[in-house]
């Protein structure tokens, strides 16, 4: 029982740090962005979490959008790094993760022009991904979705540019099984690939996801992600 | 300002969250609907009816 | 050209078509044509239709197999018997008598023609109705509309129209979304492309932006077909790879074929779809589904199987058999 409502918790504080993303990057507000952090409406642990969980989309205003973050807010992404390291035999998602928010936080303190955070640590191998199936390629990379920016060097990205057709299918399966998470995820990687198939029709797509899973703000943030991903520049 | 017991049992509950699971996330089973078929309007019927065929004239008062 | 080592995924596929064709074979008396075939009131999708897809599947599994192979004898025993249903086409001439404006018919004689049995007078009689404004119009889906075309071409009819524009209006021949893909777009474009391939006869019958298309979207369409369990669609899109000039990726096939295989049954049934499977229980019997609920299905296996193993077999290449001339301007009638 405690567990859950724990979870359901932090999944309520992951919802509504998604919509202060989602408003940010419509309105380019940064304020509303951290709303959900600053309000006080949870508490310290819980909002640390939640940031650990949207990850590095977190700073995607202030990533994409150039507008500088809350002090208050990039203080909690800073604790929410330093909180939640992967341990030694954490998943791959969950070290790549967290390697995205040592580099958001980064780009974010460089433009700032502050101190600097420390240096990322070294970058994870991609060698989970060698051989992966389609299916479980596209999986991964829509978890990893914070990884989706342009211009970002890793070794997630090359895999992802290697495998354009490969994502392309992900994202009919994840449609057709209305998975709109991954579906978001994956269409977002999808806006960054060369070499998608024109008959895959990913703009109609993307509206299509946005019109059946819009509403989940998870899926929301993914799909403006992907609106503001042709013009965007990396910070 | 939240009570000190309030805090304290935040912080046994974020502990207590299994962080990695929601970074690591399996996949939901697949949901499949098709569309279902509807004969169409007005050119098959089920039996003798035409359905949006025009009502039968009835005869005007007066 | 596509000519890869038969491997241990060859050999599963081979018993799939074995085991299917054993099913039908001890089933066969349920495809027999009873008085219900000609009456007025007679279920035409319970005799004609199961009847010529039995002889539709029985002539692709005899060409793709060499004459001492056990599979193409027991499919050559299948088309005589399925034959002899029709009174060695004499039922033809007699249904064009009943319901002469009827496609039907043709589709399915198209089938027995393919395989060399062929009855001239009711072609003869065909070909007269076919010359009218009325036939050429009758109303269709366009994938039926392509059905009728190759029908025609296969009985020694002049096709009513071109293939180019019946493609054009079918659902694969506007190369739609593959996201929208749902089970009536799924049989739409299976049997497109049976019809463009003379069921799997020519992988040249389809054009080359459809190739491209199909060997992009069919894996997404397979796992999630075989996801929800729709086994009968799932079989047909494996025979669509199979009709392709270029290979569908062998790990996207392999996957495939180990969950068709997986739902077929002891005695080579294999469901529709997973509702017969549930309705079956946990502890199903060896031959637990009823005919109509698992007939097309597992001729679809014995059909996709069959393609597959010649696709994937050492020469004969049977995908390129004698040329066939002017299929897209819709002629080439063969005499």
């Amino acid at each position: 029982m405690e567990q859950s409502s724990t979870s359901a918790l932090l999944q309520g504080t992951v919802l509504d740090l998604a919509s202060d993303v989602v408003s940010a990057l419509r309105s380019g507000d940064h304020v509303r962005a951290g709303s959900t952090l600053t309000g006080g409406g949870a508490g310290e642990g819980v909002a640390r979490a939640a940031v650990r969980v949207l990850g590095a989309d977190t700073l995607l205003p202030s990533v994409l959008l150039r507008v500088p973050p809350e002090p208050a807010q990039l203080a909690v992404f800073k604790d929410a790094v330093a909180a939640h390291p992967p341990r030694d035999d954490a998943a791959p998602t969950v070290v790549w993760s967290h390697w995205a928010m040592t580099r958001a936080l980064r780009r974010t303190e460089r433009a700032l022009g502050g101190p600097l955070a420390d240096e990322p640590g070294t970058e994870p191998d991609a060698r989970w991904l060698d051989d992966a199936s389609w299916q479980f390629l596209t999986h991964q990379l829509a978890v990893l979705a914070p990884l989706a920016l342009p211009g970002e060097e890793c070794a997630v990205t090359r895999v992802a540019r290697a495998r354009p057709v490969d994502v392309a299918r992900g994202f009919v399966r994840a449609v057709r099984r209305r998975d709109w998470q991954q579906a978001a995820g994956a269409g977002r990687w999808l806006t960054l690939l060369d070499g998608v198939p024109d008959t895959l029709g990913l703009e109609a797509g993307l509206d299509f996801v946005r019109l059946m899973g819009g509403s989940d703000p998870r899926v929301a943030l993914q799909l403006e992600a992907a609106r503001l991903m042709p013009a965007g520049v990396l910070l | 300002m939240p009570s000190k017991d309030k805090v304290l049992e935040e912080v046994t509950r974020t502990e207590n969250i299994d962080i990695d699971a929601v970074l690591d996330p399996a996949e939901p089973d697949g949901v499949f609907r098709d569309s279902r078929e509807c004969a169409a309007l007005a050119l098959q019927s089920g039996g003798t009816n035409l359905l949006l065929s025009p009502p039968t004239p009835r005869p005007k008062k007066g | 050209m596509n000519v890869r080592d038969a491997s241990a995924h060859d050999v599963r596929v081979r018993e799939v078509e074995a085991a299917a064709l054993d099913w039908v074979w001890a089933h066969r008396d349920r495809f027999a044509l009873g008085d219900d075939a000609l009456a007025a009131d007679g279920q035409v999708n319970r005799t004609w239709k199961p009847l010529g897809e039995l002889t539709q599947v029985c002539a692709s599994v005899s060409r793709c197999t060499p004459p001492g192979d056990p599979l193409h004898a027991r499919a050559s025993e299948l088309l005589d018997f399925a034959w002899q249903q029709t009174h060695r086409g004499e039922l033809f001439a007699l249904m064009q008598s009943l319901e002469p404006f009827a496609t039907y018919p043709l589709e399915v004689y198209a089938a027995f023609a393919s395989a060399g049995l062929r009855h001239p007078g009711y072609e003869a009689s065909a070909a007269v109705v076919a010359r009218t404004r009325g036939w050429r119009l009758t109303e269709q889906y366009p994938t039926r509309r392509l059905g009728v075309l190759e029908a025609e071409r296969r009985s020694g009819i002049r096709p009513h129209g071109g293939v180019p524009q019946a493609l054009d209006r079918t659902w694969l021949g506007g190369l739609p979304e593959p996201w929208t893909f749902e089970r009536q777009a799924g049989y739409a474009l299976t049997h497109v492309v049976f019809h463009l391939t003379d069921w799997g006869r020519t992988a040249r019958g389809v054009p080359a932006e459809l190739v491209d298309y199909l060997l992009h979207w069919l894996p997404p369409w397979l796992d999630t077909c075989l996801d929800a369990r729709m086994y009968d669609l799932s079989c047909e899109l494996l025979a669509v790879a199979a009709s392709l000039p270029r290979p569908c990726g062998t790990a996207v096939l392999e996957d495939a074929w180990r969950r068709v295989a997986a739902a077929q049954t002891p005695s080579g049934a294999i469901p529709e779809e997973g509702a017969a499977q549930d309705a079956a229980g946990p502890d199903p019997g060896p031959d637990p589904y009823d005919f109509t609920d698992c007939y097309h299905s597992t001729l679809m296996a014995a059909f996709a199987a069959a393609l597959t193993t010649a696709a994937t077999a050492p020469p004969p290449d049977v995908r390129h058999p004698a040329p066939r001339t002017g299929q897209h301007a819709g002629q080439g009638a063969p005499g």
